[in-house]
């Protein structure tokens, strides 16, 4: 220490050192506002009591893109928008059956061009007035003008007649036997037009301005209305007390953001959180007691790898080496592997149970033929990119999964180079040069099998088409138009069988797993039930 | 000292401006493509879909375009909207950011008074076993990872033991205080809602505590070293000489001048917990900024990106500033000029 320095303390020593004994002890106070806080936190008031007891608390990571119906699209807006915006054609608990919602019937002509909807009178919006034809048309006309990701869903619709105010017709532009299931699409909810176009929504990407209001408000006819959204933190709803059906037995529900699985465990077993819904098989296991039920149900969605021939480095993935690759993997050691036996393979890139898989036989390992093809090819040391999002989607952790696919393939002799990263930057590269191998994930938006179709097949400008760079199948075409046109399911289901072996065929889409969903829940929580249009349908769930 | 605090405050504006370019430039030179946070990967190919929001997001335009409307946008106090929460940036950052602050003062006040406390306890017994405890828990919080120790504890301490509050700022099942500071513990105080400051404290202590262990290492290696300095200068022989007690020599002239250097420290301290309130509010789901900022980078959201890159351009200058002026209210010799 510096002399002057030491100078200046001695002085200071000598001013302060009297006072600095005289300081009043303030222990004794923070003692008081301790004991006092601890007095408050007592039993709560009965009221307080029942309020907590209708309030349902569900654990998830939000992926909430935009509340409003025109723009929404994601797993958690499938929730939200079945609880407040209503479709015209519902799903019954099978996940297969089209039952009345606002349209007490329907019917379509025999070129599947046409589709009228019989409204119910008695349907009427949370402010009381009634669901007309007029909202519906406004409704589906705002989803399509302004091109959000589900509007790909009203696509075809060319004009809505809405002269009969309960009677909806809508004319397509080109035969789509999908359409009524994509009304049950939960994307096509009706929105009440008075109230969303005073505030601000129109048709028109230019000129709609109502995200922002929506973001904060509803105009549904749904069994629950927005209460607030904060992002990355909670969507709260509250019962619809003018709900025209049966009302919810809820008064109010909190989705509260828990992105991570094993805190949806802890917060679920506490009794913080009363549904878990996106548990992985590990987290998952031995979670069932007195107090917290799991079920394991089937789910729709599944995880894939993806081989693009035309992709920069693909060149090598001809259509034997694509066969071989097939017979490579263990289908079942994948399943254990990645969601601990929680699931299982699937034939063809559309799910089992959907239309068309009945019959489809399940991928097997065959690693003697597998050598056998790529050795008739002349194929040796092949070594491919295998670039994939570094993603752990529906339990299923994508690194886990292609490192049990590298050492598949290794066995046969085939490299892959496994490089994670982000999904940003995994979609700039597969939409420049492609990626020869890679994994990716689907999950249903309604209940028809055409959308596999139109994204995995290998028609012109597909979504695999135009990423793998294969060349077009003009018979998954012909197929397609040929299931599109087809009125009667038997028939439909016939067509899409032929599609999917086709797409089998392909070798560009293997589907690797479709794992079950666990939807953890305290033991008091009745309704449960996971649907394939909606996730999950708040309205359905009580306690006991 | 006040012309010399204006020149610093002056300057600000042109370094936001100066960092907003910089991210600017780095985000667009980043390879990734930001409509997959937009449109979904399922509608990446549909030129429809994608024509609507690269228009929408004003993606379509060129780069000295995009640019130019987001320096004047930004001059006029508008940091854009977020492409994920589809608000305006300046909004999510202000519903956020008392949730991060509220985090990281109680870590920085939990940590500076913990590591203070040790540093003194092991520098009045060095070389004892409560000098080599105490360093050890210094020791302890500066290696741990926070999301390791963070799960650690929430495992042990809330979901085993039910000791604790676990994640969240509050439990979903209540509703938290009407905002005015946005400070849950403030506002509950301010309305006298004292069931609610109680939960909103007791949900405070598992983060604020993971936040603080790493600051307590630093700070009580600091205050040891320097009071042991201290401890063994003149002034300290004369007030032992004196006839002051022991307490008073070391609690009221010797650790006044040990604390000299931690004001520093603390300073750099906060930088250190905003930084690792990003992984400690992934592990607690805290609505904060941290969250929003590893959502933003991943998402490749431009304009929540750029929001946040700004928001801690403004902390890392603010936190120098005051750390300069409380260094001349600590030591009179200082001059700022």
């Amino acid at each position: 220490m510096d002399p002057t320095r030491e100078t200046v303390m001695i002085r200071e020593l000598a001013r302060t050192s009297s006072s600095a004994r005289r300081r009043p002890r303030r222990g004794l106070g923070l003692v008081a506002v301790a004991g006092a806080l601890a007095t408050v936190v007592g039993v709560a008031p009965a009221a307080a009591r029942q309020a907590q007891a209708d309030t349902l608390v569900i654990d998830r990571g939000m992926d909430i893109n935009s509340l409003d119906p025109a723009r929404a699209y994601c797993d958690t807006c499938q929730i939200f928008m079945t609880a407040v915006y209503e479709t015209l054609v519902g799903l019954a608990p099978d996940n297969t059956t089209l039952v009345p919602r606002l349209a007490t019937s329907w019917e379509s002509n025999a070129a599947q061009t046409t589709f009228t909807f019989h409204l119910d009178p008695k349907a009427t919006f949370a402010d009381g007035k009634p669901v007309t034809s007029a909202d519906v048309k406004f409704s589906w006309e705002r989803l399509k003008g302004l091109a959000g990701s589900a509007s790909y869903m009203v696509s075809t619709i060319q004009a809505i007649d809405a002269s009969d105010p309960h009677t909806v017709v809508v004319t397509l532009t080109q035969p789509n036997s999908a359409f009524l299931a994509q009304t049950n699409g939960s994307y096509l909810g009706i929105v009440e037009q008075s109230v969303a176009a005073a505030n601000g929504a129109t048709a028109d990407p230019t000129t709609d301005k109502a995200e922002p209001w929506f973001l904060a408000h509803s105009a549904g006819s749904g069994p629950f209305v927005l209460e607030s959204y904060e992002p990355g933190n909670e969507l709260r709803f509250r019962r619809n007390d003018a709900y025209w059906g049966t009302k919810p037995a809820f008064a109010e529900v909190v989705i509260k953001e828990t992105p991570q699985a094993v805190t949806q465990r802890q917060q679920l077993e506490q009794g913080e959180a009363d549904i878990a819904m996106q548990l992985s098989a590990d987290v998952a296991s031995g979670m069932a007691g007195p107090d917290v039920s799991v079920q394991k149900v089937p789910s729709y969605n599944f995880v894939y790898l993806a081989l693009s021939p035309g992709a920069a480095g693909g060149e090598g993935l001809t259509p034997q080496v694509r066969q071989a690759i097939r017979l490579a993997l263990d289908y079942h050691g994948l399943v254990d592997v990645t969601v601990g036996g929680a699931g299982r393979p699937q034939a063809s890139p559309i799910p089992n149970g959907f239309a068309g898989t009945d019959g489809l036989a399940e991928p097997t390992q065959d690693v003697a033929k597998a050598k056998e093809l790529l050795s008739a090819a002349g194929v040796t040391n092949l070594t491919l990119d295998a670039t994939f999002p570094s993603l752990n989607v529906y339990g299923v952790d994508f690194s886990t999964a292609m490192q049990k696919v590298q050492a598949d393939l290794q066995a046969v002799g085939i490299t892959l180079k496994l490089n994670p990263v982000e999904i940003s930057v995994w979609a700039d590269k597969i939409g420049k040069d492609g990626i020869p191998v890679t994994m990716l994930y689907f999950a249903p938006d309604f209940t028809d099998s055409s959308q596999y179709v139109q994204y995995f097949g290998l028609t012109t400008g597909s979504q695999w088409q135009s990423w793998s760079k294969a060349p077009a199948n003009t018979q998954e075409a012909d197929q397609l138009s040929k299931a599109f046109a087809e009125p009667d399911p038997a028939r439909r289901a016939a067509v899409y069988h032929q599609l999917a072996t086709m797409m089998i065929d392909d070798q560009v889409i293997i589907p690797v797993v479709n794992p079950d969903l666990f939807l953890a829940a305290r033991s008091d929580i009745q309704g449960m039930h996971y649907s394939v249009c909606c996730n999950l349908d708040l309205a359905r769930l009580s306690r006991g | 000292m006040i012309r010399y605090l204006a020149r610093r405050v002056a300057v600000m504006p042109l370094l936001l401006l100066g960092t907003a370019s910089m991210v600017f430039v780095v985000s667009r030179a980043t390879s990734g493509n930001p409509l997959v946070s937009i449109v979904g990967a399922r509608n990446l190919n549909n030129p429809v879909i994608v024509a609507a929001a690269k228009q929408r997001w004003g993606l379509d335009r060129s780069l000295p375009v995009q640019y130019g409307r987001f320096m004047i946008n930004l001059l006029r106090g508008d940091l854009g909207t977020s492409f994920s929460t589809r608000r305006p940036v300046l909004r999510d950052l202000w519903d956020r950011l008392p949730a991060t602050l509220e985090l990281t003062i109680a870590a920085l006040v939990l940590g500076s008074a913990v590591g203070i406390l040790l540093g003194v306890l092991a520098a009045r017994h060095r070389n004892r076993a409560l000098d080599h405890g105490a360093r050890a828990v210094g020791l302890l919080g500066s290696s741990l990872p926070a999301f390791w120790l963070g799960m650690l504890l929430l495992y042990l301490l809330y979901s085993r033991l039910g000791w604790v509050q676990g994640p969240n700022r509050l439990n979903a099942r209540v509703r938290p205080p009407t905002r005015l500071t946005g400070f849950f513990t403030v506002d509950s105080l301010l309305h006298g809602q004292w069931s609610l400051l109680w939960q909103a404290c007791m949900h405070l202590v598992l983060p604020a505590t993971v936040l603080a262990w790493g600051v307590v290492g630093i700070v009580s290696r600091l205050v040891r070293a320097s009071l042991l300095e201290e401890l063994s200068s003149e002034y300290v022989r004369v007030a032992r000489a004196m006839g002051l007690r022991e307490r008073t020599v070391v609690a009221t002239h010797a650790l006044r001048n040990a604390l000299l250097p931690t004001i520093t420290i603390v300073a750099f301290a906060f930088a250190y917990l905003i930084t690792n309130a990003v992984l400690v509010e992934k592990v607690f789901s805290w609505p904060g900024v941290g969250s929003y900022a590893v959502e933003a980078a991943r998402q490749l959201d431009y304009p929540a990106v750029a929001g946040v890159t700004l928001l801690g351009g403004l902390a890392f200058l603010l936190t120098n500033l005051v750390s300069d002026i409380a260094y001349t209210m600590a030591d009179p010799r200082i001059q700022l000029s």
